[in-house]
């Protein structure tokens, strides 16, 4: 067995696992880690097969970018949400899991009836561009010109689309820092408020601070706290003293 | 048709016997961990001297062996899981972390042809045609590492930490790759041991000096070190993403960014500052690029630039997170790209007999220089006549000074004269001593 | 090396790209107030000048192949941008039915007089339906202008699709124009939540008709070693991989199927027409179909001509279950955008007949089928968004009932749409299918025709039920009414109405144009 067919074995191995962990995993972000450790298997396959620009841009593209903004999403929306096991439809597991056989079996079957044709291989491949760089370079800028400066307009859809679906603008303008400094600066209080359950009898949220002159301050409190009903009563000192 | 202009040839890579291999590996990892360690030291040496302070210099000859025992200390210390971690996870974090910042030393060339063992090899563990992309790959998964600590930690702080560093991160990334593009392009290359053959008549950073501005600032960013330290701001986040990381697990932490400052600087010196090259008056000894001594002039680079990170953080305020995000996509990738532009530009003028393109670069870099010198001036200018215009308004609606508006004492407004007190009047009706002014009293502790 | 790019051949592509570019410039630096009109200027312009160019191509006096029809054809017959691209008469006939749609669709996505709000695009998207920002942002008319150029870049897709000579390119010129339609089927002003749920079911399902159209690509590309339809042809005649081929076919036609909503993959069809806003539902229902079906053309004629016995099967039953499952589940609706999705399906399975014929006729016929329907349907979605009441439009088939004694002009029209859909003598619709069943039964397709004819007599039913609804029930007491239009949306619905009638009179000058545009160049 050579270096090549060991890497593959075993980089072929932990890309497949690295698949059906993503499948079988509950957790969305366990889930998003096994596709970034498939893909970078992919990558040291890709490697194997002497095409290492690919490889590199995988890992980058793949395992850097996406699947890390997956990652990044995952976590802004919810750290720990699990899948839910319950079936909408019915029987619809059985049934997918019948047609992916299928299908899966179709397909294996029918590239497998054509492994016994010998392939082009690299070398033609490469040849008349010297080197799998240049083809690239040569395919990508020349042959599919067009194809790539029109994934332009498609970038620009993409970008264009996250803002118009995600970025909320405001209806009225933003207040600087400047501004909120100078607002606090010519309000009523300079210093910042005071936090509650200062100087009274206990810290908790809901119990207004006591100000130096004996009076409860109910700015203290977060607004949750400010209703009728809500705000601690026995917090004053001469209540603590008695 | 296609053949590379580059000197370097990369077929002396990937034929050293495998004891060769042995060596260059171990001499790495050996390199990586004396240099992190030597760093520390030099860093709590250097931030204590800009600090007016001695710093460690108790253990060993100058306290040299100070982060060696720091290590074993860090390393007997208990070890805390939290019982809401993701087990596997948080284990395998700081692993990531630490096995790809060594992973990227593997392409930088530290020296030429040398004999080891009787075997002539490069001294460059290896390289293949695309290995600064690799460096970029490598950088990108070593991401992980900081972003899973912060997840798999099962809290607040760290998961924040995690996630500005992945933002951070990427968006500097982006900065990184394209300051990478122009020396592709000048090198016609993008293997590592043959960008630094380019360099030989001219280095880049002179060539390509927006270039190495752009990675420089990307490069700080990248490693998460002052100013842009915010995944680890302690006055936000407590510690980051290791907020819950302690003893051996914190101390992978640890090794990785220090290692991959080191790595960033290796890679800086081996894209604009000419790698193993020597500096001009030594390049003049003939013997200079020849043998071991080129891995002297490349160290000593790299550490001029270990330096540079040391002095930012003595000196340099950490950034707000918006001002720096805001930095890294409106500033730096415009500019780069804009740059990216002018070199290509260069070299189609070159590669087609036209203009003498260096001048051209030269002068597009000037006037790059300017134009953001330029727009910023205007930006600061506009900010301060809005102040100014603000301020007099501000300063006409309240002329009256009360000191205790609203029940709280308050200091008088710019333009407002604070009445002196009722003590202050006192001392100064009696006549008693001026030293007893709380000024100099404050002066005197 | 040098890299040629033929401009001139590719000139309505990259005008409509450029100008997309522009028109995101626009939104970046032109004051929220001037942007509309500017944005509006832009596109019509653009358009107009894309066709302008798709004209003098296409009539272009041409030193080339005399012969090639007797050396009566002219226009442009080249492959450009590396043979990536191929610019022929078919191919520039698809590319004007498709501008002269937009064209019509942006009139009606620029109507502003329907909704009292503003236009059928939500103020903002990025608020949440219900919210308080939603509700400033309506309050203070504002307007989501970056429709525009997210539309742009959907018609230069467009354009892109069906002369794509690669399956590289093709995939590139899908995403293209896919994107931008999910996302603006995201934007419709009311019932937002329905909108977003139509555009992720369009979205995810799109993204995964992709997958397999990729998937499909690969394995041609490794039975032939090539993507190039031409190269791909010719490999396919001497190749004994049909392992990788008939797969690679077969995953192809999946993703092009989904984009045309042939049965069984039309599941999108009847929610995303339902959930988008209306302006948007006649614009994707028209040109999406025209330029799918012109690249389903071109794959199938050019690249997989020579497998048309291994393909055909699969197309018969597809074209089968399209007409048969169209029409019944239309008969079952009770919404009218449900009903007109499902009689864009059963429509869909009709044009499959001149795909399966594989012929000059069927070429030519499908194209002049493809105009026919193409402007019956803007016109017919475009009257769907008349019909309002208070919460927006109404769609229930009860509400309609007595809308001809309201407003009998707009009942008319709609009527006229109604019976070109059905095919009616007389009317575009009848012309279409006439000629797509000729070419089917030249081409062997007999049994196809008889269940086609079936089919449209299913179909004729559920057209004229609402036509006996409108003209010949009392109206109800607080039914919706139906909103005067501004003159865009008048053009737009003249237009329409102007082809159906015209195509049905006097088809002869179209039959001769689609005839004369000859067959893809390889």
């Amino acid at each position: 067995m050579n270096g090549e067919s060991v890497v593959f074995w075993v980089s072929g191995t932990f890309a497949v696992v690295g698949a059906l962990g993503m499948v079988v995993s509950k957790k969305a972000v366990h889930s998003a880690l096994w596709v970034a450790f498939a893909m970078v298997n992919i990558a040291v396959l890709y490697f194997a097969l002497e095409a290492p620009f690919l490889g590199t841009t995988q890992i980058i593209v793949y395992t850097g970018a996406v699947m890390m903004l997956f990652l990044f999403v995952l976590m802004i929306v919810g750290v720990d949400s699990s899948d839910s096991l319950l079936e909408t439809i019915k029987g619809q597991r059985l049934l997918a899991s019948l047609f992916a056989l299928t299908f899966g079996g179709v397909i294996v079957a029918s590239i497998a009836s054509t492994l016994s044709s010998p392939s082009a291989g690299l070398a033609i491949a490469n040849a008349g561009y010297g080197g799998h760089l240049q083809a690239i370079g040569f395919l990508v800028f020349g042959t599919y010109l067009f194809a790539f400066e029109a994934l332009s307009a498609l970038l620009i859809t993409a970008a264009l689309g996250a803002m118009v679906l995600a970025h909320n603008e405001r209806w009225t303008p933003r207040k600087t820092q400047d501004q909120l400094q100078k607002e606090r600066t010519f309000s009523n209080h300079v210093t910042p408020l005071p936090a509650p359950g200062v100087l009274a009898r206990n810290n908790s949220v809901d119990t207004p601070a006591l100000l130096p002159d004996g009076t409860t301050s109910i700015e203290s409190l977060p607004n949750a706290f400010r209703g009728e009903g809500q705000v601690s009563k026995s917090n004053s000192i001469e209540e603590a003293g008695k | 048709m296609f053949h590379s202009q580059a000197q370097g040839d990369l077929g002396i890579f990937g034929n050293d016997p495998a004891a060769v291999i042995a060596v260059k590996v171990l001499g790495i990892f050996v390199i990586m961990v004396l240099m992190t360690l030597l760093t520390i030291w030099a860093e709590r040496r250097v931030v204590g001297r800009m600090q007016m302070r001695i710093g460690p210099n108790r253990v060993g000859p100058f306290g040299l062996l100070q982060s060696l025992m720091d290590g074993i200390k860090l390393a007997l210390k208990e070890e805390i899981i939290p019982k809401g971690a993701h087990l596997a996870v948080y284990v395998i974090a700081p692993v990531i972390a630490a096995t790809t910042a060594f992973l990227t030393f593997a392409v930088i060339p530290l020296g030429p042809q040398v004999s080891i063992f009787g075997t002539v090899t490069p001294l460059q563990l290896t390289d293949f045609p695309v290995s600064v992309l690799y460096v970029l790959a490598i950088a990108s998964v070593g991401i992980y590492g900081i972003v899973l600590a912060g997840w798999s930690s099962g809290s607040i702080y760290p998961l924040l930490g995690g996630l500005r560093s992945s933002a951070q991160m990427i968006s500097y990334e982006i900065a990184m790759g394209l300051s990478f593009v122009a020396v592709f392009l000048y090198a016609q290359s993008m293997s590592t041991s043959q960008i630094v053959a380019a360099q030989e008549p001219m280095w880049y950073i002179v060539l390509l000096l927006p270039s190495f501005i752009i990675y420089t600032t990307a490069m700080v960013g990248e490693t998460n070190r002052a100013p842009f330290d915010l995944p680890e701001a302690e006055g936000e986040l407590v510690g980051g993403f290791h907020t819950e990381y302690s003893s051996l697990k914190f101390a992978l932490f640890f090794l990785a960014e220090y290692v991959n400052m080191v790595t960033v600087s290796a890679l800086a010196t081996t894209l604009f500052l000419g790698g193993w090259r020597a500096p001009w008056p030594i390049s003049l000894w003939d013997q200079a690029n020849v043998g071991w001594w080129p891995m002297l002039w490349f160290f000593g680079k790299v550490f001029a630039f270990i330096f540079v990170f040391i002095w930012l953080r003595g000196t340099l305020p950490r950034l707000r997170y918006d001002q720096f995000m805001k930095f890294g996509w409106k500033v730096l990738i415009p500019v780069s790209i804009v740059w990216i532009l002018i070199v290509s530009v260069a070299r189609y003028l070159r590669n087609e007999g036209g203009l003498e393109s260096r001048n051209l670069l030269f002068a597009a870099s000037a006037v790059l220089v300017v134009v953001v010198l330029v727009s910023y001036t205007l930006d600061l200018r506009r900010k301060k006549s809005d102040e100014a215009e603000e301020q007099r308004i501000a300063i006409e609606a309240e002329q009256e000074f009360d000191p205790f508006a609203g029940g709280f004492p308050v200091p008088p407004m710019p333009g407002q004269v604070a009445q002196p007190s009722r003590r202050m009047k006192a001392t100064i009706s009696s006549g008693a001593p001026a030293s007893h002014t709380p000024a100099e009293t404050t002066e005197g502790n | 090396m040098k890299v040629s790019v033929e401009y001139q051949a590719l000139a309505p592509i990259i005008i409509l790209l450029a100008s997309g570019v522009l028109s995101v410039l626009v939104e970046a630096f032109i004051p929220r107030t001037l942007r509309r009109p500017i944005q509006l200027m832009l596109v019509l312009a653009s358009i107009v000048l894309a066709f302008a160019y798709v004209v003098i191509n296409a009539t272009a006096e041409l030193a080339g192949d005399p012969l090639v029809n007797g050396g009566q054809v002219k226009g442009l017959r080249e492959l450009a941008a590396s043979g990536s691209i191929a610019i022929d008469g078919p191919g520039m006939v698809i590319q004007g039915i498709i501008l002269l749609i937009s064209f019509v669709a942006a009139l009606l996505l620029a109507e502003r007089q329907i909704d009292p709000q503003g236009d059928a695009f939500a103020s903002r998207s990025s608020t949440l339906p219900g919210s308080e920002d939603e509700r400033q942002f309506t309050a203070q008319g504002w307007l989501q202008t970056e429709i525009w150029p997210l539309y742009l870049f959907c018609v230069g897709g467009l354009l892109l699709f069906p002369v794509s000579n690669d399956f590289l390119t093709m995939f590139v010129a899908l995403e293209v124009f896919s994107l931008p339609l999910y996302l603006i089927a995201s934007m419709a002003r009311r019932r937002r939540l329905l909108s977003q749920e139509a555009a992720l079911k369009y979205f995810i399902l799109g993204a995964f008709s992709s997958a397999f159209f990729l998937f499909g690509a690969a394995l041609i590309y490794a039975a032939t070693s090539s993507v190039n339809f031409s190269t791909v042809a010719v490999a396919m005649e001497n190749s004994s991989q049909d392992g990788l081929i008939i797969p690679g076919i077969g995953m192809i036609a999946v993703g092009l199927l989904f984009k045309v909503g042939a049965v069984p993959f039309h599941q999108w069809v009847p929610d995303v027409y339902q959930g988008s806003p209306t302006p948007l539902t006649a614009f994707m229902s028209a040109a999406t179909k025209v330029a799918a079906f012109g690249a389903l053309l071109r794959v199938f004629y050019v690249a997989f001509g020579g497998m048309r016995w291994d393909w055909r099967p699969m197309m018969w039953v597809v074209a089968v279950l399209s007409m048969v499952i169209g029409s019944l589940l239309a008969v079952t609706q009770t919404d009218m955008k449900r009903m007109l999705a499902f009689s864009s399906v059963a429509h869909t399975g009709f044009i499959l007949l001149g795909v399966i014929s594989t012929s000059a006729a069927g070429l030519s016929s499908t194209l002049f089928y493809l105009l026919a329907y193409g402007f019956t349907s803007v016109g017919v979605f475009a009257i769907v968004g008349l019909v309002r009441d208070a919460s927006g439009e109404a769609t229930h088939l009860s509400q309609w009932a007595g809308l001809g004694k309201k407003s009998p002009w707009i009942a008319t029209i709609f009527a006229l749409f109604l019976l070109a859909l059905a095919g009616i003598p007389l009317t575009s619709g009848f012309t279409g299918k006439f000629a797509v069943f000729t070419a089917a039964i030249d081409g062997g397709a007999t049994p196809l025709v008889i269940v086609a004819v079936v089919a449209s007599a299913v179909a004729a039913f559920f057209y004229a039920r609402v036509i006996v609804l409108m003209f010949f029930t009392e109206p109800p007491v607080d039914g919706p009414s139906v909103v005067v239009p501004s003159a865009l949306t008048t053009v737009a619905i003249g237009t329409s109405a102007a082809f159906t009638v015209l195509l049905g009179i006097a088809p002869q000058p179209v039959l001769d144009l689609v005839i004369n545009a000859g067959l893809f160049i390889r």
